[in-house]
């Protein structure tokens, strides 16, 4: 830190744009962000889905009321999206740890490296899986509630019709593997 | 046009209805339903079953076992009249049903769909007092889907059928109703017209309601196309290809009724006739144009022969008696594929229309089957158009060539 430094302030903003506040921003805040978006995008996709698949079904089981256990199944896939949210969730704020003294300015000692790779790694992480499980939610919704309306006129589609809706919920599967990987190495420093 | 938004609208009829991601939000639930109700149409076997009967005790027994279940049960002795009424019945219940779940836009196109009974029962009444017959028959006769308030019914046949009577007919009694539009265009089309035609053309009382009933119809039919239009997606696409059909079959229709009327006579032709063309359709403008100066079958068919689909039609119904030959069979062939497709994709509108249509269609073969019954006229029976039907000609027709759908 030399003494050759302008502190005063050079733009409207009175910083030095987008390097400096992105990088000013707190890792924790990052992580804490990746967790909520992973999570509520993850719910928004699987209530999507329901809501989707879930009118179809109402519908169509009143003129054929055989389908109704059946494509509970769509369902119950929708609802996986939103797991898969809540799971990564879990694992993500357990890497989040409290520093051991709770200070204003950290040490000079301090492991900034892992500090940021911790909180870039989170955030993302969350992200992936916010992205991929609304579109799977979404997907499942829509080739769910083709299922219902098929099964309903001919019992031998629902099987073939939920070979498409599987394929569309393994994106949802993507998204949680690439964010366990992706926040594998995060753990955040305490001392 | 000024019939844009019908009374009966709760919200906003701009609405757009979302694509594959949204639709299901509003009208998952209707579409799932209606889809639910097609499987109760006829299927071939049941409809082979009441060829063999005969009597029509046999025909009831035999629809005991269909979707249509004991919908005769109140009725000991059965005619074709009764099966007309008690199927039609079934199908109002239906769409009542269906309306009632619907939101907007759903709700307004629902709404469209009845517009076009509301114009046949005004039809109805106006036609029953020019042959003298009592109101309360009349609306015996309606159509149950077009009803109006009763008042409003019964004040209709008090009005004259000429044009100073339709426009105080409007102004007292139609201008409340979905209709009212519709009304409102005709008599400000017609008012141009009124002064010159009654002095120089004397045109018969039966004319005037042809064109009326003519006109409205074509409103109609061009007030539902721009609001499919508006809907967009994959709705605008199958409706407005629906009533395009539609539209062309009413033109042909309007141009085969006419020979023979004064409507057909040079100087109406161009005038008046081609008023009531819809300016929707294959046919409008440069086959309308053709159709104007046509005055009988032969030169009907050429106007139409670059139109490969209405020139097969019209060369079968040239080439054949009537005695064996309906060219409304024909047309109705058409339609009935055309719904057919109309509920394949899903997140659409199309499936409502579609079916409404099929099941009046379903009640004309019920009807022409009983008829053939109690007439004893076995050979004629199994000309009924199938639905649904595997069997279908043109169904057969598309494997023959080995074509892939």
């Amino acid at each position: 830190m030399s003494s050759e430094i302008d502190y005063s302030c050079t733009t409207y903003y009175c910083n030095a744009g987008w390097k400096e506040l992105l990088s000013h921003l707190s890792p924790y805040s990052w992580a804490n962000w990746g967790i909520a978006i992973g999570l509520g995008f993850s719910v928004v996709g699987a209530a999507w889905g329901i809501w989707l698949t879930g009118s179809s079904l109402v519908g169509a089981a009143i003129k054929a009321p055989r389908i109704r256990s059946k494509n509970l199944v769509s369902v119950i896939f929708c609802e996986a999206t939103a797991i898969y949210g809540v799971i990564l969730a879990i694992i993500l704020l357990n890497k989040i740890s409290e520093p051991k003294d709770k200070v204003y300015e950290l040490s000079d000692e301090w492991d900034f490296a892992t500090f940021y790779f911790a909180g870039y790694g989170v955030f993302w992480s969350g992200c992936s899986v916010g992205f991929t499980n609304i579109a799977s939610g979404i997907s499942v919704g829509i080739a769910g509630s083709s299922c219902a309306l098929g099964d309903a006129q001919d019992d031998s589609l629902f099987v073939k019709i939920l070979i498409v809706e599987i394929f569309a919920s393994a994106l949802g599967i993507f998204g949680i593997i690439v964010g366990i990987i992706q926040s594998n190495s995060a753990q955040f420093p305490d001392a | 046009l000024t019939a844009s938004i019908s009374n009966m609208s709760y919200g906003n009829a701009d609405v757009t209805l979302g694509g594959m991601s949204t639709f299901n939000m509003q009208h998952g639930f209707v579409e799932a339903l209606v889809r639910g109700y097609r499987s109760g149409f006829l299927k071939d076997t049941d409809y082979h079953h009441m060829t063999q009967c005969d009597a029509l005790e046999d025909v009831k027994m035999n629809l005991q076992e269909t979707d249509y279940d004991t919908f005769l049960n109140a009725d000991s002795t059965v005619t074709p009249a009764i099966i007309e009424a008690r199927a039609l019945n079934k199908l109002v219940t239906e769409f009542f049903y269906f309306r009632a779940n619907a939101v907007e836009p759903l709700g307004q196109f629902m709404d469209y769909i009845t517009y076009e009974y509301m114009i046949d029962n005004v039809m109805l009444l106006l036609r029953g007092t020019l042959s003298g017959r009592n109101v309360n028959e009349l609306m015996a006769q309606c159509h149950p889907l077009g009803m109006f308030k009763e008042s409003t019914m019964r004040n209709i046949p008090t009005f004259e059928a000429n044009p100073r009577g339709y426009a105080d007919l409007y102004e007292t009694v139609l201008v409340d109703t979905p209709v009212g539009p519709y009304f409102q265009t005709f008599l400000e089309q017609s008012s141009s017209s009124i002064g010159a035609a009654s002095e120089v053309r004397h045109v018969l009382e039966e004319v005037q309601i042809e064109i009326l009933k003519n006109s409205l119809m074509k409103l109609y039919l061009e007030d539902f196309y721009s609001f499919c239009e508006k809907l967009g997606g994959d709705t605008a696409d199958v409706m407005c290809e629906l009533l395009r059909a539609r539209a062309d079959r009413a033109a042909i229709n309007i141009t085969l009724n006419s020979f023979g009327t004064p409507l057909n006579d040079a100087t109406m032709r161009e005038t008046d006739r081609k008023r009531l063309y819809p300016s929707i359709g294959e046919l409008y403008p440069a086959g309308t144009e053709l159709l104007c100066k046509v005055d009988d079958d032969v030169k009907l068919g050429q106007a139409i022969s670059s139109y490969p689909m209405y020139h097969a039609i019209f060369e079968k119904f040239l080439n054949s008696s009537p005695e064996e030959f309906s060219i409304d069979d024909e047309f109705y062939k058409r339609e009935v594929r055309m719904y057919e497709l109309a509920f394949e994709g899903q997140m659409h509108f199309g499936c409502i229309y579609a079916y409404v249509k099929l099941k009046e269609q379903e009640i004309r073969n019920l009807v022409w089957i009983s008829e053939c019954i109690l007439q004893r006229r076995k050979d004629q029976i199994t000309n009924y158009i199938p639905i649904f039907s595997s069997q279908a000609e043109w169904r057969a027709e598309s494997t023959r060539r080995g074509v892939a759908h």
